[in-house]
């Protein structure tokens, strides 16, 4: 699964320059033979990024390898917060002059 | 409260699913209008920061519409007509949003008593024995939590400002209120199914009382008519308990909104 979530590192935000795993987006990745699972949250519920982000994962965790198949799970619970924006992501924020 | 969590919608009994998902029509069908009659305010607003306010309510407003419409596919409807190929008089919305406000005094009564009014039926639903409602009912009510303070803050200013604002609110909450303490229904009538099912945590008596708590301050700082639970007349006979509308409340938004509101003149456009 470390693959899958190092993937998942190279899809950024597509309003923040920091990537959807440190802004807290993503709950869970499985992987059943061939097909991914990505349990994908948003910011919030009218985000209107949702499509973007959702390409984007697909596209990039198509190029890994024995991937043919990514299944997205839009899931609200637990919401997210701000709480959920990893360490990293908070000094890169705070780099741009964005408070988290 | 029940004892176990439905996680589909095929799980609940035929009688309680079928209130579900007319709650659940209800929810997105009022949030859908919301957000329109906020949006038409953006560039109405008395001021800047309250234009961008209603923006990102009726931003809100819509998110909310979707994850709600998007949730009658596991009853097996067909969302696409649900959103896009509906008449007007199958819409679900509150009586309070048919049409756009006259003034500001109107959207002020639309954020501090119709939104609430939302909120208070999505709070009891936080505990809802159906997994999929439960699941989406924490994100809506964090978000409508800025609604209320942006509503009841407008309130508060008409309550200090002239004697003729004062009446302005007080006009608008005196014809708000006695739909809205309807709409959410009689006491034994859907609402109990919903409540005895684990569903909603109150029966709509206690909603009502729920409702008026919270708006209380803002109608006793504008006199609108105090004590309100006695002073409002509760106006339920005849009330349809599918539409959640009194006995004559007319038909519903007109076409003409509803058309602005499916945005059927830019469906060419639309990707999923």
């Amino acid at each position: 699964m470390a693959g899958l979530w190092a993937a998942l590192r190279d899809v950024m935000d597509p309003e923040f320059p920091i990537t959807i795993v440190d802004l807290g987006l993503i709950y869970d990745v499985r992987r059943r033979g061939d097909v991914v699972e990505v349990d994908l949250t948003f910011t919030a519920t009218a985000c209107p990024c949702m499509d973007f982000i959702r390409e984007d994962i697909r596209e990039r965790l198509l190029r890994e390898d024995g991937v043919g198949e990514v299944r997205i799970l839009e899931v609200w619970s637990p919401p997210w917060t701000r709480a959920r924006i990893s360490a990293e992501g908070r000094a890169v924020l705070r780099k741009h002059g964005v408070a988290a | 409260m029940a004892t176990t969590l439905a996680g589909s919608a095929a799980d609940l009994r035929a009688d309680v699913r079928e209130a579900v998902r007319d709650l659940v029509l209800v929810l997105a069908d009022s949030k859908r209008l919301l957000g329109f009659r906020y949006g038409a305010w953006i560039l109405g607003a008395p001021e800047l920061e309250t234009g961008i306010a209603c923006a990102s309510m009726a931003q809100d407003e819509w998110g909310h519409a979707r994850l709600m419409y998007a949730l009658l596919k596991d009853f097996d409807e067909d969302v696409d007509r649900l959103e896009h190929a509906r008449p007007p008089r199958e819409y679900r919305s509150m009586e309070v949003l048919d049409r756009e406000p006259d003034d500001w005094a109107g959207v002020v009564g639309l954020n501090a008593l119709a939104d609430t009014a939302l909120s208070v039926q999505l709070a009891a639903l936080q505990r809802c024995g159906y997994l999929p409602l439960r699941q989406r009912v924490e994100k809506l009510l964090a978000e409508e939590q800025y609604h209320r303070a942006h509503g009841m803050a407008w309130a508060r200013r008409y309550a200090a400002a002239t004697p003729a604002a004062r009446e302005a609110f007080a006009s608008v909450a005196r014809a708000t209120l006695p739909p809205l303490l309807a709409w959410f229904g009689p006491q034994d009538g859907r609402g109990a199914l919903l409540a005895n099912a684990g569903i909603c945590e109150s029966a709509p008596d206690e909603l009502r009382r729920g409702f008026l708590a919270l708006v209380a301050p803002v109608l006793e700082a504008t006199a609108v008519a105090w004590p309100v639970a006695e002073a409002v007349p509760l106006e339920l006979d005849g009330f349809d308990e599918v539409r959640r509308r009194r006995a004559g409340a007319g038909e519903g938004p007109d076409a003409e909104t509803i058309t602005r509101v499916r945005g059927d003149r830019n469906r060419d456009f639309l990707l999923e």
